[in-house]
């Protein structure tokens, strides 16, 4: 074989490489319009659903009007809710703004519309805001659950592996709250924290549900490294530290990441399930208005695009993680079947 | 020639789960002397592993004990590099990374490293796959990373568990003289298992034969190198087989049989 016929090998690797990503973006698109398709058949009048589900249309138009500033919530609480600009309810980018800029810019915006503010500012209830911002409350939590649980998760589950100790301790009290599927804990969180302090609430429960998968997982991953590679590690002259850096941290990665991505996908229905049961802030507590509204024209779609939403955001970071994971993890079997 | 290995009435003994009690190795005392090729041979489950992983440290004795030099062998170290029988190179490294694992656990400085790393990927004729994953070497050429960790780790003694008894003959082949040229460049001692008696025939200065633990002969191997197909078909190469076999309880008709 010549010089230039190992280039054209390489090159017809490489264009393969690309025909795959090709293939895999064209079967995720080809994934939405079905999912797309199927929703908008059902919400068709004829259909047996079509009193509970709206068009996906209906459902994005209802979603993007009530973003920033939701008029539809609003006339059903209008006695509680001051006025706000005319351009804040005019403007949706000003809305979606106002809202990611949070509770002041809102308040500011109010008090210039020379309306009367029957509650202190910033105390208003949620449904006097957009979605923008209770949506974007909750992801907060969520993300800051997460990453607080799988700090904490991995500190303990790894360090357990440097003393055994820590094992002895953790694990007993990680199996007994393991068993008990984490959204029978939910209530009791709720109770315990209160509406009162949402953000012990929600984070709470999302850190403890993370912790405990994350101590699993990183247990599990740590014993699944074969004990040849540590022995071997030993041999060559591997220091607890260096074996701890060089074998058991990436060793562990492709199963924590997989963990990871577990705990992520039960945290956003963890995270809404418990502004439903009473969280005054977040998407959970939108849908427990609208669940309360359900007689009203609107709920129909403002449950669905709210689900919807949740739903597309889990998937859309969980193909971002994986995504990252593959690239992190590219020296694996995993990491071969994307070409990296 | 020194000393370098000395094993002292060293004893085995597992308990097996029925609580029968194994003996893996039985008062086995013997000496190996720097830059000596020694292959352990016997059957499979007749304490050739144990003994190695008595050296490495991995394994404690019940009684007796092995000698590194003068220092009682009492854990693992990079003094005794080991490449296993199975596939123990790092995926999640680069092929480099797997080379430099022990000298950064040494704390060797990066240029030092570096020099290091190049020589024996060079040795093993990895070069230009320094920036691989391991995933994309195949079997024998992740033997030779393998190879090339321990060797770089500076240690005079290198232990060999069956290294190369997953790979195809001609893999096999190829690495025996790849491992030959490094042991005649290097002078280090190296401890080799193996149940192959044609493998210990091309690479030992001396064939160590254990059977159920016990050491039952110990066979220098005289033989002119490189040990080609003739010479291993020479009579004293032969006599050595048959002593062997006989040794092991099979005769050569059964062997020849098998």
């Amino acid at each position: 074989m010549t010089s230039t016929d190992v280039l054209d090998v390489r090159a017809k690797a490489r264009r393969e490489k690309r025909k795959r990503q090709v293939f895999q973006v064209t079967y995720l698109l080809l994934g939405l319009v079905f999912f797309f398709l199927v929703w908008w058949l059902i919400s068709l009048e004829g259909s047996p659903f079509y009193y509970a589900i709206p068009s996906p249309l209906d459902t994005w138009r209802h979603f993007w009007g009530n973003l920033g500033t939701s008029q539809d919530m609003r006339i059903k609480f209008v006695h509680a809710c001051p006025d706000l600009h005319p351009d804040n309810v005019n403007n949706p980018f000003r809305q979606v703004t106002s809202s990611l800029m949070g509770w002041k810019y809102t308040a500011d915006t109010a008090i210039a519309s020379g309306g009367p503010s029957p509650v202190p500012i910033g105390q208003l209830p949620g449904y006097c805001y957009g979605y923008g911002i209770h949506l974007l409350v909750t992801i907060v939590r969520i993300l800051i659950g997460a990453a607080l649980g799988t700090v904490l998760g991995l500190t303990i589950g790894l360090s357990s592996l440097v003393f055994p100790q820590v094992a002895q301790v953790f694990t007993p009290v990680a199996s007994f709250f393991g068993t008990a599927p984490i959204f029978i804990a939910a209530p009791f969180f709720v109770i315990w924290f209160g509406v009162e302090i949402p953000i012990m609430t929600t984070i709470g429960l999302v850190t403890f549900y993370t912790t405990l998968l994350m101590y699993f997982f990183s247990r599990r991953a740590a014993e699944n490294i074969p004990v040849g590679i540590v022995e071997s590690a030993l041999t060559l002259g591997g220091t607890p530290r260096s074996i701890f850096r060089w074998v058991y941290l990436p060793g562990t990665v492709p199963e924590i990441a997989g963990g990871f991505r577990i705990a992520l996908a039960g945290a956003w229905g963890l995270g809404v399930l418990v502004e439903v049961l009473g969280i005054q802030v977040g998407g959970g507590h939108l849908i427990d208005i609208w669940r309360f509204l359900i007689g009203q024209i609107q709920a129909p779609a403002a449950l669905v695009s709210l689900i919807t939403f949740y739903g597309l955001l889990a998937v859309i970071v969980d193909g971002i993680l994986l995504v990252i994971i593959r690239f992190i993890t590219r020296w694996s079997e995993a990491g071969r079947r994307l070409g990296l | 020639m020194s000393r370098v290995v000395r094993f002292e009435g060293l004893w085995c003994v597992f308990e097996h789960r029925s609580g029968q009690l194994v003996n893996a190795l039985q008062d086995v005392t013997f000496d190996v002397q720097s830059g000596e090729f020694v292959c352990v041979v016997g059957r499979s489950g007749h304490g050739k592993t144990t003994l190695l992983r008595v050296l490495a440290g991995l394994q404690p004795p019940t009684a007796g004990q092995a000698r590194l030099g003068d220092q009682v062998v009492e854990g693992p170290g990079a003094d005794r590099a080991m490449v296993f029988q199975q596939d123990t190179v790092f995926p999640w490294l680069h092929v480099r990374e797997n080379v430099e694992f022990g000298l950064r656990a040494m704390n060797v400085s990066d240029k030092e490293r570096e020099k290091t790393t190049d020589r024996w990927l060079e040795a093993v004729g990895l070069t230009d796959f320094a920036d691989s994953w391991p995933r994309e070497l195949s079997g024998g050429m992740r033997k030779r990373v393998a190879l090339a960790s321990a060797m770089a780790v500076g240690s005079d003694v290198i232990l060999m568990d069956e290294p190369f008894g997953s790979l195809d003959y001609f893999t096999r082949r190829n690495l025996h003289e790849v491992l030959l040229d490094l042991w005649k460049e290097t002078k280090k001692t190296i401890f080799f298992v193996t149940h192959d008696i044609e493998e210990a025939l091309i690479l030992a200065d001396r064939v160590i034969l254990l059977a159920e633990g016990r050491l039952v002969d110990d066979i220098p191997v005289r033989l002119p190198r490189p040990r080609d197909e003739d010479v291993r078909a020479s009579a004293p190469s032969v006599e050595i087989t048959k002593t062997i076999l006989a040794h092991l309880g099979i005769t050569e008709e059964e062997a020849t049989k098998v």
